[in-house]
């Protein structure tokens, strides 16, 4: 029963300056073990402050703006019976695109992908797994659209073949939470 | 364990079941049917039903915090998803006995590590936490105190001892009662199912089954069992009543049977002694000490009646019994016997009943002395502490005494302690049931001995509510900010006040609570108040003068001194001021506004202990009385500056009258000035009785008026020479002071002429008082006053 944070996308300071004061109230020590920071923080320091150090393990994929060159460009981890895989979405084109992502994931042979990029929440799942779209953080301005809606995504990973999501969006000034539920199948073919 | 059955065997008739601590022990406990008829049907049923409430408990608080979707009522999210803090949500709970296992996992990584075989074991230790966790869960009250770990850890291995008995007693009898019927009958086989039966590890074992196979092939029959093996093998039978639900000796319903004793002992199954009031700090109800330190003065009671020598000797060192006691209490002496020689003692103590001797409306000096349990219990403190008797006696300081109560010797002789303690109950119950005077008074030192203990737990809160875990930070703080956003949304407040709020209960306050209504007010009489705080520190001794000048003058009915008006006249100000914006009536606030000189208002923080000032209790009265002749609401304001005037005049009162009469006539020269300010004053509060003081008195003061407006601008310029020689810090103040009468007069005039046009209209009796006659004098004054103020701008 481990809950894992998905964050991303902050844009801390060049488009906004802080979480928002609701969405920051949510995340409390103690309960969260993992966080995955799709990228785009963008100033190192942040990694010293909350919410990013809500807890020891963190994972951090680069950006196209992170002022860290050394952060990885993508990264796999095992949590539980589920491989994760985190990647900032700056480089899969096109942008936000199902077909570039799920090739992405075979990729990188993955059952959860926790990209951002597009800065909208978005989580699905295709044949080869889920993808999960936190969006932003501080609902920082994007290209793509006008309103970006400030997320992230809580992950409950359980001990058995399932996994969790609870989005949390603000929403004209409440909190708005949303959950799905993926399903595991026991048994899925290595790639060869 | 033999030694024990011989022990019981000798001294009283042989118990049931004695060879089975674990049903012996149920049976004391109250689980299962003591009386001897019970059959053993009987017990089983017992067994099945408690056996089958643990497992609903069990199902029941095993927390699923993903309800299928195909549920009924879909949770609402924004309470039951994983990062909320309220305390309701399904995942509170959750982390809340996340935070509870925690806890019991600590103490059960270190519980009888010697036994590390046994209890270590992660089997074990699994069902300890789950036992505990679901006790503490059901008893919200008590939560998970450390210690608890200790009383469950000797039930769970009585228990597994009986299993091992069992297997032991069994094992010749196997034939009868395995389900395997292929090969039993043919004695060749005999060798085979011995090889079926033996235990890997011991072969002589193996050959010693072989004897007893044969000598099991000849009698079959139960009956020819003897009586203690055959209830074994009753008890343990699958197909006996309740089939295998019912067999008292199962290794798959331990945790069951474990969590059954666990219980009841804790609760005290309706007797006396119930554990868990020993790890709660709740009082008691005859009592008002904790359940734990009345029973450790019950002990020290009992210790006083044995051995008043050593009693008084540890009274001496100060020992309080609950330095040890609440150890030994609270873990049933667990910690200080070792495994084997602690189930010896419970043994004897669980056979002693927890019922109350007598009934319940029976005075008694102790509650845990009420029952044969606690008495023993009592008695074996007792004997343990007569055991170390002579080490204690040698002892000279508090330390080295507790050093040796909390190291009790290893190996002591476990049977003559439990000897001693069985002697010691009688005298326990006994001394408990008579309520003498002479046991009341020892109960009195007791009380007081262990009073030092009572008084924290005397403070201790009621009976928390009935949460099922207390909550945590994080929850405390979402009640609280949803509480009062609630409060905000119901009144309407925008964003802004409910943050306020917010803001507000976090700690962050803001340092006025109101915004004054008065805001002009406030700016002039801030002024005037550093004014005369400059002012006043330094001329508190010629007010002190003035006083006994004013004494000796016509007027007294208003014996104010120079401490005084400046309050009044603060008073008067604020009342000024409202007065001046309501326009109550008209001369009123004409005298009013005459009289709000600028002498310096508003001393509301005179804290200066110098500045000492008589404060009449007239002038207290004036107080009141101006508050009721207000009939303005004032603004928070000047209650404010009320109240604190009241409270700083009055603290001087004291101060002032000794000191009036001592100080030396320094400033004599500035006794004019004052004086002046005085009558001033004087006349403002004469004023404001409107309603009491005469035409008569208003002519005086008028003439007073003329005559001091006189005196002040001869006194002014005597003034004036003086001031050049004396302080540059009163030249700076009286500078201040002239600006501000300045500002005063001006609005004096302002008022008058919206008066002009009122007093036609106005039928006040106070109204025709004044008439022409008195807004000349008025003016005139005014006239005067802006004299003196030029004077005063000019130093």
């Amino acid at each position: 029963m481990v809950l894992v944070l998905a964050i991303g996308d902050l844009h801390i300071p060049h488009r906004a300056s802080d979480l928002p004061a609701k969405l920051k109230q949510m995340l409390v020590p103690g309960k969260i073990q993992h966080i995955l920071c799709a990228g785009n923080l963008c100033i190192e320091m942040l990694i010293f402050l909350f919410p990013l150090n809500l807890c020891p393990d963190r994972h951090f994929a680069r950006g196209e703006y992170d002022e860290n060159a050394r952060y990885p460009e993508s990264k796999t981890l095992t949590i539980g019976q589920f491989k994760l895989g985190l990647c900032h979405g700056h480089q899969i084109i096109p942008w936000d695109d199902l077909d570039s992502l799920a090739m992405f994931q075979r990729q990188l042979d993955v059952d959860i992908l926790v990209t951002g990029h597009t800065h909208q929440f978005k989580a699905y799942k295709h044949g080869g797994g889920v993808v999960i779209i936190p969006g932003s953080a501080t609902g920082a301005h994007i290209s793509i659209t006008y309103d970006a809606n400030p997320s992230f995504v809580l992950l409950d990973i359980e001990m058995g073949l399932r996994v969790v999501v609870c989005v949390y969006e603000l929403i004209d000034g409440q909190v708005k939470v949303n959950k799905i539920d993926f399903k595991k199948t026991a048994t899925t073919l290595p790639a060869h | 364990m033999s030694a024990a059955a011989a022990v019981e065997a000798s001294s009283t008739p042989r118990k049931r079941f004695s060879g089975l601590r674990g049903v012996r022990w149920r049976v004391d406990l109250g689980i299962l049917p003591s009386s001897p008829s019970a059959s053993i049907d009987d017990l089983r049923r017992v067994t099945a039903d408690t056996r089958r409430r643990y497992a609903s408990l069990r199902r029941r608080l095993l927390i699923d915090r993903h309800p299928p979707k195909d549920g009924d009522a879909s949770p609402d999210l924004t309470v039951d998803n994983p990062l909320s803090q309220n305390p309701d949500s399904n995942w509170g709970r959750f982390f809340r006995n996340a935070e509870l296992r925690k806890m019991v996992d600590q103490d059960l990584t270190r519980l009888y590590p010697e036994h590390h075989g046994y209890f270590q074991t992660p089997l074990c230790q699994a069902m300890l936490r789950r036992i505990l966790l679901l006790w503490c869960l059901q008893h919200p009250e008590y939560g998970y105190r450390q210690g608890m770990h200790e009383l469950l850890a000797p039930i769970v291995y009585v228990l597994h001892v009986d299993l091992d008995h069992l297997l032991q007693v069994q094992k010749p009898y196997e034939d009868c009662f395995n389900d395997e019927f292929d090969g039993i009958t043919l004695p060749e086989n005999n060798l085979f199912s011995n090889y079926k039966v033996k235990r890997a590890s011991d072969w002589d074992s193996g050959i010693e089954t072989e004897n007893t196979h044969h000598i099991m092939s000849d009698s079959r029959s139960l009956d020819e069992i003897d009586p203690d093996t055959r209830d074994i093998l009753l008890l343990s039978d699958c197909y006996g009543a309740e089939g295998e639900l019912g067999v008292i000796l199962s290794k798959k319903f331990m945790e069951h049977d474990a969590y059954c004793m666990f219980d009841n002992l804790m609760d005290g199954a309706q007797g006396v002694v119930a554990m868990a009031s020993f790890f709660s700090p709740v009082v008691g109800s005859s009592t008002n000490l904790p359940p734990v330190i009345e029973a450790s003065s019950a002990l020290y009671h009992l210790l006083s009646i044995v051995d008043p020598f050593l009693h008084a000797h540890l009274v001496e060192l100060e020992v309080e019994p609950q330095y040890f006691a609440l150890r030994w209490l609270r873990v049933l002496f667990g910690r200080e016997f070792c495994l084997e020689d602690l189930l010896v003692i419970w043994d004897e103590m669980l056979s002693s009943s927890n019922c109350r001797l007598r009934g319940d409306d029976a005075e008694y000096n102790f509650r845990v002395l009420c029952s044969p349990r606690g008495a023993f219990v009592a008695g074996l403190a007792v004997s343990m502490l007569h055991y170390l008797r002579s080490s204690l006696l040698a002892t000279e300081t508090t330390t080295t005494c507790l050093q040796r109560l909390l190291n009790f010797p290893q190996n002591p002789d476990t049977k003559k302690l439990i000897e001693k303690a069985k002697s010691l109950q009688e005298v326990a119950l006994v001394s408990n049931m008579l309520p003498s005077s002479s046991q009341r008074d020892s109960n009195k030192g007791q009380f007081r001995v262990s009073s030092g203990y009572s008084l924290p737990s005397g403070s201790a809160s009621p009976v928390p509510p009935l949460n099922v875990l207390p909550d945590g930070y994080w929850e405390e703080k979402w009640r609280v900010l949803h509480k009062d956003e609630e409060l905000g949304e119901q009144s309407n407040s925008d964003q802004g006040s409910a943050k306020k709020k917010l803001a507000e209960k976090l700690g962050l306050y803001r340092t006025k609570s109101e915004p004054l209504k008065v805001k002009g007010a406030l700016n002039r009489s801030s002024i005037r108040q550093i004014l005369f705080d400059d002012v006043s520190s330094d001329i508190g001794t010629v007010e002190n003068h003035v006083t006994t000048e004013c004494c000796e003058a016509p007027i007294n009915s208003n014996n104010l001194n120079v401490g005084d008006f400046p309050v009044v006249l603060a008073d008067q100000r604020t009342s000024n001021w409202i007065v001046d914006e309501t326009l109550l009536s008209g001369d009123n606030s004409v005298v009013f506004s005459k009289s709000v000189c600028p002498h310096g208002i508003g001393n509301e923080h005179e804290i200066d202990s110098v500045k000492s000032s008589v404060t009449s209790n007239s002038f207290l009265s004036d107080n009141d009385e101006e508050a009721f002749n207000m009939e303005e609401p004032r603004s928070q304001n000047a209650s404010n500056e009320l109240a604190l005037d009241a409270e700083a005049t009055s603290s001087r009162v004291a101060d002032a009258v000794p000191e009036q009469r001592a100080t030396p006539n320094h400033w004599k020269s500035f006794a004019g000035t004052f004086q002046w300010f005085w009558k001033f004053g004087r006349g403002s509060n004469e004023a404001s009785r409107e309603s009491q003081s005469s035409s008569d008195a208003r002519h005086a003061n008028k003439d007073s008026f003329d005559t001091t407006t006189c005196d002040g601008t001869d006194n002014s310029s005597g003034v004036n020479k003086r001031i050049e020689v004396g302080d540059k810090k009163m030249m700076h103040a009286l500078r201040n002071l002239g600006q501000s009468m300045l500002e005063n007069i001006q609005v004096i005039e302002t008022v008058f002429q919206q008066e002009k046009g009122k007093f036609d209209t106005l039928d006040n009796l106070s109204n025709n008082i004044l008439g022409v006659k008195g807004q000349s004098t008025a003016i005139a004054a005014l006239k005067e006053l802006r004299k003196v103020s030029n004077l005063l701008q000019e130093m």
